[in-house]
């Protein structure tokens, strides 16, 4: 299964897509969480470390901020993986590598294709960002662009699109699971 | 008439064209007619850039350009019913960040708002768009007053 979980800041999205992981969590199963963010500056050290004691114990952090697909290669098949948050993962790729959308959406959709074939439950979190002003000068434009090509095709291919509202899940697509 | 509204490079295009692949698009303010012609389906777009120009401009008032735009809405649906056309408005949703710093981002804010709900309460289906998922927003309960 494949949840794609999104809302504004602070919205109570990543404890639901927690939540929804441990669900999902097979008896001898293991959860992993697939990191987007690295401890640049203080600021991200401090936010690493609340989100870490916030998802408590019993999971294996796998860092990846680009390369989603071969870090899911280490995930054993069966297990549950949580990908928190793809506006970060998207940031890496417009500051900090030479994908293009393209080769960007086409990374995602073999980590999806990887997911399904190894039966691994995957949940990604991600932030709204779209519905404000739109922006006004052109790498703000990319960026806008190049995250929501990446929520269309997650939302797209999940099996679950979850709008968190004030910690409230609102179903776009599929059921509650 | 029907109002499609969602965030930016949320889906709302690609909705429309898979729905009706032979519509004539028209984005507002350019030289083709605005009006459908007879039993034409026709997609107005462009909304917030016409907006923008006119404030940019800086000659009228919010409540002028508001119910220029109300015109325009209305005349729209007047030729729909008149010709047997069909008419798909495009509208974005930007006023759900914070308040821009700059007055005409602000203004363009505003009256972008305005013409939704100006929009809403003509139209027989509102679609809401999101991450290209869409649904059909209820439109049972008109606006009180």
């Amino acid at each position: 299964m494949i949840a794609f979980v999104s809302g504004g800041a602070r919205s109570g999205k990543s404890a639901y897509g927690e939540a929804l992981v441990r669900r999902w969590q097979q008896r001898d199963g293991a959860r992993y969480y697939l990191a987007t963010a690295s401890a640049d500056d203080g600021e991200m050290a401090a936010r690493i470390a609340r989100h870490r004691v916030e998802r408590g114990s019993g999971w294996v952090t796998l860092e990846a901020p680009l390369a989603l697909d071969t870090a899911l290669a280490e995930v054993d098949a069966g297990s549950v993986v949580l990908l928190d948050c793809l506006t970060l993962w998207a940031s890496r790729v417009l500051f900090g590598s030479s994908l293009d959308q393209a080769e960007a959406t086409a990374l995602l959709a073999r980590t999806l294709a990887k997911a399904r074939a190894r039966d691994i439950d995957l949940v990604v979190v991600s932030n709204d960002l779209n519905e404000g002003m739109p922006p006004e000068d052109e790498l703000s434009w990319r960026y806008l662009a190049l995250l929501q090509a990446a929520h269309r095709q997650l939302a797209a291919e999940a099996d679950v699109v979850i709008q968190v509202i004030a910690g409230l899940p609102q179903v776009w697509k599929g059921s509650l699971p | 008439m029907q109002l499609v509204i969602g965030g930016a490079c949320a889906g709302k295009r690609e909705l429309v064209r898979g729905w009706y692949p032979q519509a004539r698009w028209h984005l507002l303010g350019a030289a083709d007619a605005m009006l459908p012609a007879s039993g034409e389906r026709l997609v107005v777009s462009g909304w917030a850039d016409w907006i923008e120009a006119a404030v940019e401009r800086g000659a009228e008032d919010d409540d002028a350009l508001r119910l220029a735009l109300a015109e325009r809405l209305d005349a729209l649906l007047a030729a729909e019913a008149k010709r047997a056309a069909q008419v798909v408005l495009i509208v974005a949703e930007m006023g759900r960040g914070i308040v821009p710093m700059g007055a005409a981002r602000r203004r363009l804010r505003d009256l972008n708002g305005w013409l939704a709900q100006d929009a809403a309460v003509r139209c027989e289906r509102v679609w809401y768009v999101r991450h290209g998922l869409h649904r059909r927003l209820d439109t049972r309960e008109m606006p009180i007053g």
